[in-house]
């Protein structure tokens, strides 16, 4: 259930079936972050991730009628914009994750630890970005969007032992990755 | 790659209790907590609601339309096709290409062959050849320029056998083909051009 005083999924389902356009909103600010994230994550580019969420949101609207378990419908929406991510991975070159070329603009107030912080994630999206796709979109899945294994069945439609597997794959890739970079 | 201690897997799958993890399996661990702390951080940008809500107000396109959307929007096709069959396709395009079943391009009798016809007269605003084939009569054999280069051309079957001929340009004016094969003296002072046709089929 939501929040107390914010509207559940399944009541804002209801409520966009039920002709509310508007309320749509709801559901695009409650999970937009964690969407936008985890699209970022598997594009490596954050405009070719907004590109893909706004096109999946848009979508899940237009079929929202099919979300048959509106209290999930965040395990939904991660599914449409995995298969998303896939899709636009399909079309690019094998191997080809285009992390954004420009780092980060510094903030004016930017200090020399935010700015560490900011070459230590390139140095992590860099090795995330040579994981395969699948491993990649489980690693994140889990460690990153916090959803169970259970969840990750939903949003990809692989058995649990799959998902374990490329999990484990992925961590052991990135540590080494992440110690070869030390 | 070395695998992880499974205990490691354990712990961060839920299944064991992280602060139970020997302090050197908790160390080795380390580097991956920083870094999933680091790719959980907000992704800053602007919200995606008021491009959503656009898109949504937007009537749905039509399925016609969508049909025409796809039909105009580069799709990428990949076929997989198993080597044996990539080399089946190579022999007969190498067969078709070197043993021609048909032949293009006009009808070309036993006793025909082909001139052409290639002059360079830039700014011309035509140009057409007459000769002892056409018994000089200008306009019936016009040359082309169309690539607007200045050089002109025509291609044409003609009987076997040696003919004069000029270029007529703009319609007035007479021109010899000093690249022909050969030139001779006409009745009125001037040059014609010679070209000798050869048959096309030995």
């Amino acid at each position: 259930m939501g929040v107390r005083g914010a509207p559940s999924d399944a009541e804002v389902v209801a409520r966009v079936l039920g002709g509310d356009r508007e309320a749509f909103g709801l559901v695009v600010r409650r999970y937009e972050a964690g969407l936008l994230r985890f699209a970022t994550r598997m594009l490596g580019s954050r405009d070719a991730a907004a590109d893909a969420v706004a096109e999946s949101l848009v979508r899940a609207y237009r079929h929202l009628a099919s979300c048959r378990e509106p209290a999930r419908l965040r395990t939904w929406l991660y599914r449409i914009v995995a298969n998303r991510c896939k899709s636009h991975l399909a079309r690019r070159p094998v191997g080809d994750v285009s992390l954004d070329e420009a780092a980060p603009v510094a903030d004016p107030t930017d200090n020399s630890a935010a700015l560490e912080r900011t070459e230590q994630l390139a140095l992590v999206e860099r090795a995330l970005a040579t994981l395969s796709p699948e491993k990649r979109e489980a690693f994140v899945l889990k460690h990153v969007e916090g959803l169970s294994y259970e969840e990750m069945a939903a949003v990809t439609g692989e058995r649990i032992p799959t998902l374990k597997m490329r999990v484990h794959r992925a961590r052991e890739s990135l540590l080494k990755l992440l110690e070869d970079h030390q | 790659m070395n695998p992880l201690d499974p205990r490691i897997h354990e712990a961060l799958d839920g299944e064991r209790e992280a602060s139970a993890l020997p302090e050197e399996l908790a160390r080795a661990v380390r580097p991956l907590e920083r870094a999933v702390a680091l790719l959980a951080a907000h992704v800053p940008g602007p919200s995606l609601e008021g491009r959503v809500l656009a898109a949504i107000r937007a009537p749905a396109p039509r399925r016609g339309g969508r049909f025409v959307q796809w039909l105009v929007t580069p799709h990428s096709i990949t076929f997989h096709v198993r080597p044996v069959w990539s080399v089946a396709f190579a022999a007969v395009v190498a067969v078709l290409t070197l043993f021609p079943t048909g032949h293009h391009g006009p009808d070309i009798g036993e006793r025909e062959g082909i001139a052409q016809f290639v002059g360079r007269f830039p700014g011309a605003r035509s140009v057409s050849v007459v000769g002892s084939f056409n018994d000089w009569r200008d306009g019936s054999i016009a040359l082309e320029d169309i690539d607007h280069d200045g050089v002109w051309r025509a291609t044409v079957v003609l009987p076997t056998g040696a003919y004069e001929y000029m270029f007529v340009v703009d319609g007035e004016r007479f021109v010899p083909d000093h690249l022909a094969d050969r030139l001779v003296a006409d009745d009125f002072g001037r040059e014609n051009s010679v070209v000798i046709v050869r048959p096309a089929r030995r």
